[in-house]
């Protein structure tokens, strides 16, 4: 009997796990006052005060069912959130919880948590993912009301989609040009420039590499393109105009010449990364390369010498892409009012952005306290990221990244002049926008 | 689990029984005792699967829902039947590969046949929720700063102030009623005065309520102010189209696009899942990425499976041979060393090579340059990637063959060996006609699931240089180490709009039909060696 009986209960138990794996993410249902929240181990749960606000009338008949707004958060800012929801749910007695997730998880769950209705109320992210959540139906307007002056407006346009804006913005974020300072005294003004720097510096021996940058990778690339008068897609009344692909045009074609030249005299190599290109710029074997705000803590504590610099030009300006995260409100919460009064009370203030910068320090968004940011470095990225222009959130964008990028590790590898690979690039993209 | 009062009965049973036969527990109560457990067993089953399948069908995962239903209704069948018993120690398997393997297997070659993608991700009844919860402010409407008001039995009241000071009253359902004066008052109408902050708490339930008539009913639209927002989108089923109230244009819906489309072709976002019939295969067949690379890629997919099964095979037979031979030291340890690769997780072992091979930075084309002045280029060379690939595969792989290959060694009867070597034959002789026509018969069926098991092998080609380096002049993107899975990754992942699964799913069925004919080629051929064998 026994053993039938453990064959059974291996079958509840071997479908238990099966089912749990089929499961979707637990939600979080609404909460009475009375009933303290559960606490399940990947969620961080700040609890109201269980007792009634003094306010409301001793002879309350109807039992209150209040909301809990769920935020999906990534781990920077999550902390600042719980606390700000602490005081939020001590104030107005409404429950904060504050789920923390990878930062690209939070897009990836949305998509199949939200229509279940299973998702959260806010959610912390990056404003390129506007195209794919949008044409998806995921996200609902953000009104900033009479906050809208206090930010950024490059942030708050790239925010906006279809008219329609879809943010709060809290950080914006760019690539810039770092130097070593030891080795080029100077910032460089255009790439002529540091091809010739690079050219001198690799001469005398000093470096491995004047000028260092990892493979493909359009997004590091896309400064130089500009710097010749390049685009990807071109801007018009509405915004990028994905039937008009740049890669290819006369100032496209004059980067890729211009890779291709650096590539010929050996000052650009291939078979670099991330990693490798930091690497070689903390050992000082490399001078001169572009990285953005998020390499800072690295390279400060290599103890090598940089400066940081705008992008250098030739024959048009070098615009870095801006990046710019901020909160989105899910189309499919049932506290939209809720979490916009939320964003606006409580996140779009100074002390909450001052925190933010604090937990993970970027350019903020928040016009007073970027003007207050003492951080050089990151004032430094910030003056880089004047000029820059908001990555493109629409989705055409994705048939992009692979083909430039393969592109630019084709003119680095030498395997094609720059002209013939960035034509070809340009050429499929424009067969995949058009649905091959 | 029984009741108290039928204990004392039982063990007297019990006890009777042992005396007249001297065993333990009778057949009968045996019987009965197992078939009580195995009802609450299944009842506890039943009860979970049935939470389960009722959430599934809640959240309109109805296709799951289904297949979980009949999974369990199998399991019931097969523990409540007798004639089934033999089944019943299977059945958890079976269950598992029913929902783990098969299922997902149906579904993507059911995705094959709609548009799921990214914008048509959503039913048509959630796609036209989602466009239709959208209000907007018509021009010419007047905002109004608002005071809320709470009756006892939790009904709600706005007070509403207008921008040249005018006062309304406004309830659900009943006309804006004037109000006179300037002060707010505490009560009124048996409703009382909520303040600022107590009303963010009940900004929830007022959300969705229109205080007011039809369509003067005013909303509440931020913590500041109302206003009496129109619904921008309505759905009208008698014509299956979508209304834009605000600029009045029709969307029409489209079943065979799973769009809401306007005369002039605008598209309303989100659309929804519909089903497209072969339009994801014609696509494909049409794709310039078939008439482009495609014929390269294939190809070099099957010299790497074959490259990567030869290579690891003969490596691991080899050490196998070497670590059974006589005079061999501490054989288990060095089989133990070398079993290593394999139980470190092979995402680890491709980034560890990848930074060995480095040119740069890397420790082996560092020393390479120092010896000979010359290194392979691993990452950017069409060549050397290839080769760097099939060796990190080959490091990866070995120690599974040398595993399996050791274990057929040992089956190969040695009397065979024995009257070889009376017949004179030579240690090649002995390898080549005893040791590997033995061996393949028991390996032969492994090397056959190890061949599709790298004719997919994503992993190793995505990780150790994402199929680069990127060949020139192809109308879609595609690498030099692109096999066919990772190629075809790019197609469905980098199109116009993000992910196109209904499209991957079509390409993922392309490829199965393909591997399917490959691997029954490649049977016939193993089994060809089991003829060879019988001549042995």
């Amino acid at each position: 009997m026994s053993k039938k009986f453990s064959v059974l209960l291996g079958v509840v138990l071997i479908l238990s796990f099966v089912l749990a794996a089929c499961q979707p993410a637990p939600a979080a249902e609404p909460v009475s006052v009375e009933e303290p929240v559960a606490e399940s181990p990947t969620e961080v749960v700040v609890e109201e005060p269980t007792t009634e606000p003094t306010t409301v009338p001793a002879e309350e008949t109807v039992e209150e069912e209040l909301p809990v707004l769920v935020i999906w958060s990534d781990e920077a800012r999550a902390p600042v959130l719980e606390k700000l929801g602490a005081a939020f749910a001590e104030e107005y007695g409404v429950t904060i919880q504050v789920q923390q997730m990878g930062f690209g998880d939070v897009r990836d769950q949305l998509k199949v948590a939200g229509p279940a209705g299973e998702g959260p109320d806010i959610l912390v992210g990056a404003h390129d993912w506007l195209g794919e959540l949008t044409i998806n139906g995921l996200l609902s307007p953000v009104d900033l009301e009479d906050k809208a002056d206090l930010f950024l407006p490059a942030a708050v346009d790239a925010f906006m989609y279809d008219g329609v804006l879809y943010g709060l913005p809290y950080v914006t974020e760019n690539v810039a040009f770092l130097r070593n300072p030891e080795l080029v005294p100077d910032a460089p003004q255009t790439w002529s420039e540091v091809a010739q720097i690079a050219a001198d510096l690799e001469a005398s021996g000093v470096v491995k590499q004047g000028y260092i940058r990892q493979d493909g990778d359009p997004y590091h690339f896309y400064p130089i393109l500009t710097a010749f008068d390049g685009y990807i897609f071109n801007v018009n009344e509405n915004g990028y105009d994905p039937t008009d692909v740049g890669i290819d045009s006369e100032g496209g074609l004059a980067a890729g010449k211009w890779l291709e030249d650096m590539v010929t005299n050996g000052h650009v190599v291939a078979a670099v990364d991330y990693e490798i290109m930091h690497t070689m710029f903390e050992q000082g074997e490399a001078a001169m390369m572009i990285t953005g705000p998020w390499a800072l803590d690295r390279i400060r504590q290599s103890g090598i010498p940089y400066a940081i610099s705008e992008i250098p030009s030739e024959t048009g300006v070098g615009r870095p892409f801006l990046g710019v995260q901020g909160f989105m409100i899910s189309a499919f919460s049932e506290n939209k009012l809720l979490a916009q009064t939320f964003l606006n009370e409580y996140v779009a203030t100074e002390e909450t952005m001052l925190e933010i910068f604090a937990a993970d320090p970027r350019a903020s968004a928040f016009i007073p306290v970027r003007d207050a940011i003492e951080d050089e470095d990151i004032a430094a990225f910030g003056k880089a990221g004047e000029v820059g222009m908001a990555m493109p959130a629409i989705p055409e964008m994705s048939a992009v990244w692979t083909a430039f990028g393969d592109a630019i590790n084709i003119v680095m590898q030498g395997q094609q002049p720059g002209q013939e690979a960035f034509e070809n690039a340009a050429a499929q993209i424009r067969s995949a926008i058009e649905g091959n | 689990m029984l009741p108290p009062k039928f204990v004392p009965l039982l063990k007297e049973i019990r006890v009777k029984y042992q005396q007249s036969t001297g065993e333990l527990v009778s057949p009968v109560f045996r019987n009965l005792r197992s078939y009580l457990g195995t009802l609450v067993g299944l009842s506890l089953l039943d009860g979970f699967a049935l939470w389960f399948i009722y959430n599934l069908l809640a959240d309109g995962v109805w296709f799951l829902g289904i297949a979980v239903f009949l999974v369990t209704l199998g399991i019931n069948i097969i523990f409540l039947r007798k004639d089934l018993y033999p089944l019943r120690w299977i059945s958890p398997g079976l269950a598992l590969i029913l929902l783990l393997a098969f299922y997902p297997i149906l579904f993507s070659v059911y995705s094959a046949f709609t548009n799921y993608s990214d914008g048509h991700l959503l039913t048509k009844e959630q796609s036209i929720n989602r466009i239709t919860q959208d209000y907007y402010l018509p021009e010419d409407t007047e905002t109004f700063s608002w005071e809320l008001y709470r009756s006892e039995n939790g009904n709600f009241a706005l007070l509403l102030t207008g921008e040249n000071g005018d006062r309304y009253w406004a309830k659900p359902d009943q006309p804006l009623e004037a109000l006179p004066g300037q002060e707010s008052p505490e009560t009124y109408d048996g409703f009382v005065r909520v303040s600022r902050a107590e009303s963010i708490k009940y900004l929830t339930e007022i959300e969705s309520i229109a205080f007011g008539v039809g369509e003067e009913g005013v909303r509440v639209k931020s913590l500041s102010s109302a206003a009496q927002l129109q619904k921008r989108f309505v759905y009208n089923a008698d014509i299956d189209a979508i209304i834009d109230q605000k600029q009045e244009i029709v969307y029409y819906a489209d079943g065979d696009l799973g769009s809401f489309l306007s005369v002039t072709g605008t598209e309303l976002f989100p659309g929804y899942q519909v089903a497209v019939g072969l339009d994801n295969f014609t696509r494909l067949i049409k794709s310039p990425a078939l008439s482009g690379p495609f014929l390269q890629v294939f190809l070099w997919t099957i010299v790497f499976a074959f490259i990567s099964v030869v290579s690891t095979f003969m490596l691991g037979l080899f050490l196998a041979l070497v670590l059974d031979s006589p005079g061999i030291p501490l054989p288990k340890v060095i089989r133990s060393l070398l079993i290593l690769p394999y139980a470190v997780p092979g995402v680890i072992l491709i980034l560890i090579w990848r930074g060995l091979l480095n040119p740069h930075l890397g420790v082996v084309n560092l020393t390479l340059m120092q010896w000979f002045g010359w290194a392979p280029a691993w990452f950017s060379d069409p060549f050397w990637t290839k080769m760097g690939i099939l060796l990190v595969n080959l490091y990866l792989g070995y120690p599974y063959m040398m595993l399996i290959c050791s274990g057929a060694l040992k089956a190969i009867p040695q009397d065979v060996y024995e009257a070889a070597e009376v017949d004179g034959a030579n240690i090649f002789q002995k390898f080549f006609n005893i040791t590997l026509p033995y061996l393949l018969i028991s390996v032969g069926p492994l090397l056959v699931s190890s061949f599709s098991f790298n004719f997919n092998n994503f992993n190793v080609i995505y990780l150790f240089n994402e199929g680069g380096p990127p060949i020139p002049n192809t109308p879609t993107p595609a690498g030099h180490s692109d096999i066919l899975i990772s190629y075809t990754y790019r197609l469905a992942f980098a199109g116009e709009r993000g992910a196109d699964y209904g499209y991957a799913a079509a390409i993922a069925f392309v490829i199965f039909i393909i591997l399917s004919l490959i691997t029954l080629f490649n049977f016939r051929f193993t089994r060809m060696w089991e003829e060879v064998s019988e001549n042995v």
